[in-house]
């Protein structure tokens, strides 16, 4: 994945960053950064390709559920600072409809309406969302992580159908499978894995 | 500050969210919905958030099944903001997962010799239909839930494709406009449907696609007996072709953003590629198609054409290389012409070396060559080539090790440059 000329935006958010490199940023322009062969030229640019891979995957792996009608809730632990970011991404998608993207340490809350968006960073996913249950006022029973989870992992099971009917089997090509779909990406997203679903395993005899 | 009382309250005042009004009714339903679900009806547990009870697996299984071998993957619309595809997972085969892929029905009156939704094919076991409202809830939901990227619909023609396709509009209508939803939408137009369809579904979809699946007429009817190429797809294509020119000069807006696309069995007939090759560069000078997707051709089970060979899925490959030789670098087909054996096939090798060996006579210095050129030499692309010319202007002579930290293929490139004065020696040169 290549940064393009938004290579700035996407290097400040590397967990590397620094002022050294916020300075150097400035004297450069991402056509020259293109072009050039200085060493630390190329590091830059790898980077900030680096962030926006993995902003790209976390933008298509990561999956969300519904707490209530107003709460859209997923699973993130990204290696970079992109949290804030991808939750934005998904608060434009899902216009009206608080997003919060998290793991068990921090958590980014967003909310897009009318074109503005409200951004907010709290600690673990859980702590956050149990806040916004209490701010909108959602009862305990039916409404919780629990039943959330549930109808979570009823849409799995319809997505993980649909997705074992795509696959051709004389086609087979693991290798592309894991080069486009990365394990560690995969993690990051809390995502179930879905590779060798096809494959019999143990449990299909016991 | 904003606190996350202000933002709970900014959400509950919202009336309707993105994807409409009718998506916070069902959303609702997500709680309390315990009479709609005592009906029973699929449609009403499905919008009560119990997808898999609701649903019948084995039908969203096999009507997935019956598009595993439709190719589009592209989710770009410039209806939308300009955003690179996002790619939500990809199969065991590499290939990519962003759109819910499906047919409406796998019930179909044609007699396809390579399709297992055939009349004739004896390997279906039970057909399967959705209702616009059940498909319509499962898109909302893995929309919703961040697994797709928009909606796939084909169909087999069931006993009326008039009426197979207003079951796939009413699908759409349902999606645009009660739940608002600015997802993707491929729609397959089916052979023979009428132009007041063509022309609604234009309207509503980012993209339309009628496949052409042969290179000729004959070689169609010997794998379908029951379309005619002439009438039921070529014509459609034209159909698609002038509502979209017509409408973009009256109503001056984006109909049909992403264009029409088609797609062809590889090998089913024993078609050249050469003869492949001659009506896709009709398709892209006269129908003005997008694209043009191709699909080796796998005997499925069942089926008419179940006892011939398949085809190796490097031919598709191919193919794909000399689609995006003609498209993406500009070679003429006189060039591309020169990649063909004598019996007009593809020869498992890269097209673009086999057309540099006949036309880069002399090695090219990549200090002074045009971009045209540089984009004739086997490992530049599009990409190293700009790069090349806009490093050259500070740098005007580059090394391997430049051109190659400039994305230039090196291995493949330097038989064909001259690198510094040097030319690398090959055996073909010392053969000649």
């Amino acid at each position: 994945m290549r940064c393009g000329s938004n290579y700035s935006f996407y290097l400040s958010l590397h967990r590397e960053f620094n002022e050294r490199l916020a300075a150097r940023v400035v004297l450069i322009r991402p056509e020259d950064l293109e072009i050039s062969l200085k060493r630390e030229d190329i590091r830059i640019r790898k980077m900030a390709d680096d962030v926006a891979g993995e902003v790209h995957r976390m933008k298509a792996f990561v999956r969300l559920s519904s707490l209530s009608p107003n709460i859209l809730y997923g699973f993130m632990k990204s290696r970079h600072r992109i949290g804030e970011h991808v939750c934005e991404h998904f608060a434009r998608r899902n216009e009206g409809i608080i997003v919060v993207l998290g793991n068990g340490r921090e958590s980014w809350i967003c909310l897009c309406r009318d074109g503005r968006i409200w951004r907010e960073r709290g600690s673990g996913l859980e702590e956050s969302l149990g806040l916004l249950k209490s701010a909108l006022n959602i009862e305990e029973s039916g409404q919780d992580l629990a039943g959330a989870g549930l109808k979570r992992i009823n849409l799995d099971r319809l997505w993980q159908a649909y997705y074992d009917s795509q696959y051709c089997p004389e086609r087979k090509n693991l290798a592309a499978f894991n080069r486009r779909m990365p394990r560690r990406d995969q993690e990051a997203a809390g995502m179930r894995l879905v590779q060798n679903k096809r494959n019999a395993s143990l449990d299909d005899f016991i | 500050m904003v606190t996350l009382e202000k933002m709970a309250r900014l959400a509950t005042e919202c009336r309707f969210d993105c994807l409409g009004e009718g998506s916070v009714e069902a959303a609702e339903g997500l709680n309390s919905s315990a009479a709609e679900e005592a009906a029973g009806h699929p449609a009403a547990r499905i919008a009560a958030g119990n997808m898999a009870e609701g649903l019948d697996q084995r039908k969203l299984a096999t009507l997935g099944e019956g598009t595993r071998h439709d190719v589009c993957a592209s989710t770009f619309s410039p209806r939308s903001r300009p955003l690179p595809g996002i790619c939500h997972a990809f199969t065991q085969d590499g290939r990519c997962v962003s759109l819910f892929k499906t047919l409406y029905t796998n019930l179909c009156s044609h007699q396809c010799g390579y399709c297992s939704n055939s009349a004739g094919c004896k390997g279906k076991n039970q057909a399967f239909s959705y209702a616009p409202e059940e498909l319509a809830a499962i898109t909302l939901s893995l929309y919703r839930g961040n697994y797709i990227e928009g909606l796939f619909l084909s169909s087999g023609a069931g006993r009326d494709e008039e009426r197979i396709t207003e079951k796939m509009l009413d699908t759409v209508r349902l999606l645009r406009q009660k739940h608002s939803f600015s997802g993707y939408i491929h729609l397959k137009i089916l052979p023979g449907s009428s132009e007041s369809h063509i022309q609604e579904a234009m309207m509503l979809a980012d993209r339309v696609s009628i496949n052409l699946e042969a290179a000729s007429a004959s070689h169609m009817s010997e794998i379908c007996s029951t379309k005619s190429y002439e009438s039921d797809i070529l014509q459609r294509q034209r159909y698609i072709h002038r509502f979209m020119t017509e409408m973009r000069s009256e109503v001056g807006q984006a109909v049909l953003p992403a264009g029409q696309t088609t797609q062809m069995v590889v090998g089913a007939t024993g078609e050249s590629d050469e003869e492949i090759f001659r009506r896709v560069i009709f398709e892209y000078d006269e129908i003005k198609v997008k694209r043009t997707y191709y699909s080796a051709f796998s005997p499925q089970r069942g089926t008419l054409l179940e006892g011939r060979q398949a085809q190796p899925v490097w031919r598709e490959r191919r193919l794909y290389q000399m689609d995006w030789l003609y498209r993406i670098y500009r070679f003429r087909p006189s060039e591309i012409g020169y990649a063909f054996d004598d019996c007009g096939f593809l020869p498992n090798a890269d097209p673009k070396l086999a057309i540099a060996r006949e036309f880069l006579d002399l090695p090219l210095d990549p200090s002074t060559a045009s971009y045209r050129q540089l984009l004739r030499v086997p490992g530049i692309g599009p990409k190293s080539a700009r790069r090349i010319i806009a490093r050259r202007e500070k740098h005007p002579a580059l090394s391997r090790r430049e051109l190659a930290a400039l994305g230039v293929q090196i291995k493949r490139a330097s038989p064909f440059l001259k690198i510094n004065g040097w030319t690398e020696g090959t055996l073909e040169m010392w053969q000649a």
